[in-house]
């Protein structure tokens, strides 16, 4: 059974129909890319799969589970974390605080806990700090964790947003378009890190992107909306040649290699 | 350059004599007696010292140089003393032609405008006043102006030199309560009361400046060792203080320290959760309530009566202060869910509008329902705390307990502030949706901050009608939330000590200036205004909200990412989830 099966996901801005009838499998471990011109619905499917927004018709099963009418922090909690196209980091904590809060629903301590500092409660806050730093290392903030999130550069921000998710320690990441204005050496950074997320901790992917080059080096499966409807699915390969895919594109130089 | 430097000036000199008038008509000049024109001479210097500065920077300040610098100054000085003189003299020349102004401006009476010229009364009603006296005022604003210069160019040279910013400045900040706390002992001995003179107002200044420094003195101090024997040694200065202060001067003192409480509170609420909530009172009212219907059974009708049906005597106390302490703060937590719910889904101005009809409601409650609450007549006979037979109703205990009550709120708050907890309320104030995609449950987190400000005002709510005794409907009004909201923006949103500083600025200043304490509403404008302008972050705010409001040096230029090895620990088998 794949991890996340989104069934006729449809949901609709006053007439207009942003995801209309969406269905999409993602197995565990896998890399699934989501494609698709400017508006053509990419960005309302993750936030109806994080709980956003609550789609008008469908389903979304998570390992098995509905999460539809389930709340944002309920859905986190069942393992599938996301990042945000326009950067959402909590811009006046620190890189570390951000990951703290990532890990909001791993941690347990209560108020009274921490008002007495009970032994649980720092145990489990020097836990938590650790770990926030590892993650920090592993997408390659080591050493900046006290750094206030506004004032790190662009890249180091996308960084930051991949680690805030961790910290929930996330099945399934939803990455939108997590490459997104990087030059050239950072993106091919941000692609190593993607593939350490799944080789190294396991963590399905399912990624918005532009970047052709990143989509068809990357994903094990590729899906392409436009106009809120699926109009291709597929190996790469066979994504990349699908004369529908071409159209909705229009400038057919777009899947040939050339970056749009 | 000259032309602009004059018009620069010219701006300033307008700013001043607007704060110039503005004090001469709530009547300073009359409290200050001989010196009033000195001494607004001086406030001016050092309103003129931070207008000249110009922002909040370090660049700006190096910027200035000093020819252009002087003539700002002493343009502006000219042009606020000659407004000001001329606005003197109008005023005099309408006393001394029998012009009764008291209807219009209240304050403008012979006494005033005497005091400014440094003569009798008499001699303003006869209309003799000194030739000269216009140029007294005029030069000595001016003078003002250019010591407004030098104290900018002072600064800078100051801070250009490391030593002094990291070493003698700190070890100056460091001393300065220790000196303050050594001025209010030398000014008089224990058990005199100097209430209402001026040595006794400025003792009970020079107080509330020790107590102010302390908190600068500690952020000076450099963490661990310095700050923890620091950290003792004002402790005991402030244990000893009320035992050195007067009555008047340490009752006042306990009102202020009942604010920190609730300060502290509404700082939860609105400094970390950012929900806005101007009903705070309500909570402060039910506190004090609930304690006045447990130590003064007898003062309320119906509750009395029940009592007795139960049984229960209603002639004395139900329970000791003590032990009332966690009944009337639950029955206050209660009473923030019970706000909360129905707010859970407002933001900003809605939330706002909301909270304050909750606090007026409360207020329209103990003010109605006379069977229980004895209507405007209040409750009266509340009795004060008890320790082993003691009674602690007076000013000096009270205010020790206040002290003891805001330590441990304050100890609190900073636990909660650093926790998990603490967190989600930042990272709800920032971005209410994406906090809660990152896991934070909103209800819970919510109805948190409200509960636990409520709890906080609870406390404070029980300690304010034992030292009252008789408390009324009256003393929870708008205004109490409006004063608590107040401290906690001038003091610095989210900062703890900063409450403390609020009010000792807002609840503190005011028993020292009795008089203008009818301008109390457009006094806490005024010093907001300037506030937003001088420093929007409030006066010692937390390091937090210094880095929202200003930019702290743009991100850095060169993103360099390199990936690490691997995770030390393994991702997978790492549990929070244990306890
Ligand atoms: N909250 C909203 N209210 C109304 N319309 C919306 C809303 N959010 C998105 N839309 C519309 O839904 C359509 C799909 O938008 P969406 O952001 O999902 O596109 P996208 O595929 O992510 O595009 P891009 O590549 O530019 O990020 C667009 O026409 C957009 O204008
Ligand atoms: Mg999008």
């Amino acid at each position: 059974m794949a991890l996340l099966e989104a069934q006729a996901v449809t949901k609709i801005f006053g007439g207009l129909v942003a995801v209309g009838s969406v269905d999409l499998a993602v197995e565990e471990r896998a890399i699934v890319s989501l494609i698709g011109p400017n508006g053509a619905g990419k960005t309302t499917f993750f936030n109806c799969l994080t709980g956003l927004y609550r789609p008008e018709e469908g389903d979304i099963l998570f390992d098995g589970v509905s999460l539809v009418g389930l709340r944002p922090d309920q859905i986190i909690a069942q393992g599938m974390a996301r990042t945000y196209q326009n950067i959402r980091l909590f811009g006046s904590m620190t890189a570390i605080e951000n990951v703290l809060v990532g890990q909001h629903v791993r941690l347990r301590s209560t108020p009274l806990g921490a008002i007495f500092q009970s032994p649980g409660t720092r145990r489990e806050e020097q836990r938590a700090e650790q770990q926030a730093r590892e993650l920090l290392a592993f997408v390659g903030l080591a050493g900046k964790g006290d750094m206030i999130a506004r004032n790190l550069p662009y890249g180091d921000q996308r960084l930051l947003e991949v680690a805030r998710a961790l910290g929930s320690r996330p099945r399934l990441l939803l990455l939108d378009e997590p490459a997104a204005g990087m030059n050239p050496r950072e993106t091919d950074a941000m692609m190593e890190l993607i593939r350490r997320l799944r080789n190294e901790l396991g963590i399905t992917i399912l990624l918005i992107e532009h970047d052709m080059k990143v989509v068809m080096s990357i994903s094990d499966r590729v899906s392409v909306l436009d106009y809120g409807k699926k109009i291709a699915e597929g190996h790469p390969d066979e994504v990349r040649r699908d004369p529908r895919v071409i159209e909705a594109y229009l400038g057919a130089g777009v899947l040939a290699g050339h970056n749009a | 350059m000259r032309l602009r430097s004059v018009q620069r000036g010219l701006r300033i000199g307008a700013i001043a004599f607007a704060i110039l008038t503005y004090l001469i008509l709530i009547g300073l000049p009359t409290r200050l007696g001989s010196v009033a024109t000195p001494v607004l001479a001086l406030l001016t210097a050092l309103i003129f010292w931070v207008a000249l500065r110009g922002g909040k920077s370090k660049r700006a300040l190096a910027d200035q140089s000093p020819a252009p610098l002087a003539l700002t100054g002493a343009t502006a000085g000219l042009a606020s003393g000659l407004l000001t003189a001329a606005l003197i003299a109008g005023f005099a020349r309408l006393l001394a032609a029998g012009v009764n102004v008291q209807p219009y401006l209240d304050k403008i009476v012979p006494l005033n405008m005497a005091a400014l010229y440094g003569v009798m009364p008499g001699a303003v009603m006869a209309g003799e006043l000194p030739g000269g006296g216009w140029l007294w005022q005029v030069g000595l604003l001016t003078l003002a102006g250019v010591v407004g210069a030098l104290l900018v160019l002072l600064e800078r040279s100051l801070r250009q030199r490391t030593w002094s910013t990291g070493g003698a400045l700190r070890w100056l900040t460091i001393v300065l309560p220790f000196v303050l706390l050594a001025f209010v002992i030398w000014l008089g001995s224990p058990g005199v009361t100097l209430g209402g003179n001026n040595r006794g107002t400025l003792r009970l200044l020079a107080a509330m400046a020790a107590i102010g420094s302390a908190l600068f003195a500690l952020r000076a101090a450099q963490r661990g060792r310095e700050q923890r024997i620091l950290a003792l040694l004002l402790l005991i200065g402030l244990a000893y203080l009320p035992f050195t202060l007067d009555q008047f001067q340490n009752s006042v003192m306990g009102i202020v320290f009942i604010f920190v409480m609730m300060g502290l509170g509404l700082n939860i609420v609105v400094g970390f959760a950012g929900l806005l909530d101007l009903g705070y009172v309500a909570f402060f009212a039910i506190g004090a309530y609930v304690y006045a219907f447990l130590s003064a059974p007898f003062a309320s009708p119906a509750f009395s009566a029940l009592l007795t049906s139960l049984g229960v005597p209603a002639d004395a106390p139900l329970v000791s202060f003590w032990v009332a302490i966690p009944i009337t703060m639950l029955a206050a937590g209660l009473g923030g869910v019970l706000l909360g719910i129905p707010v859970l889904r407002l933001r900003g101005d809605y939330l706002a509008i909301v909270t304050l009809g909750f606090g007026e409601i409360i207020r329209l409650f103990m003010l109605n329902m006379s069977d229980l609450t004895n209507g405007p007549r209040g409750l009266l006979n509340v009795a004060p705390p008890y320790l082993f037979g003691y009674n602690l109703g007076n000013p000096r205990d009270i205010f020790i307990l206040a002290l003891l009550g805001a330590g441990v709120i304050a100890f609190a708050a900073y636990r909660l502030d650093g926790s998990r907890l603490g967190r989600a309320w930042i990272a709800m104030r920032e971005d209410e949706d994406v906090a809660q995609a990152t896991g934070v449950n909103l209800v819970q987190t919510k109805l948190l901050a409200f509960a636990i400000g409520a709890l906080f005002a609870g406390l404070a709510g029980q300690l304010y009608a034992a030292r009252q005794t008789n408390i009324f409907p009256d003393n929870f009004t708008l205004f109490v939330s409006v004063d608590t909201l107040s401290l906690v923006i001038v003091g610095g949103m989210g900062s703890i000590p900063g409450v403390v500083l609020g009010a000792l600025a807002l609840k503190g200043l005011p028993e020292v200036l009795r008089g203008i304490d009818e301008y109390r509403i457009v006094t806490f404008a005024a010093l907001l205004v300037i506030m937003m302008i001088v420093r929007p972050e409030g006066i010692l705010p937390s390091t937090r909200r210094r880095r929202e409001l200003h930019e702290e040096g743009g991100p850095a230029s060169e993103p360099a990412i390199t990936l690490e090895p691997a995770l030390p620990t393994d991702y997978r088998t790492l549990d929070g989830g244990k306890l």
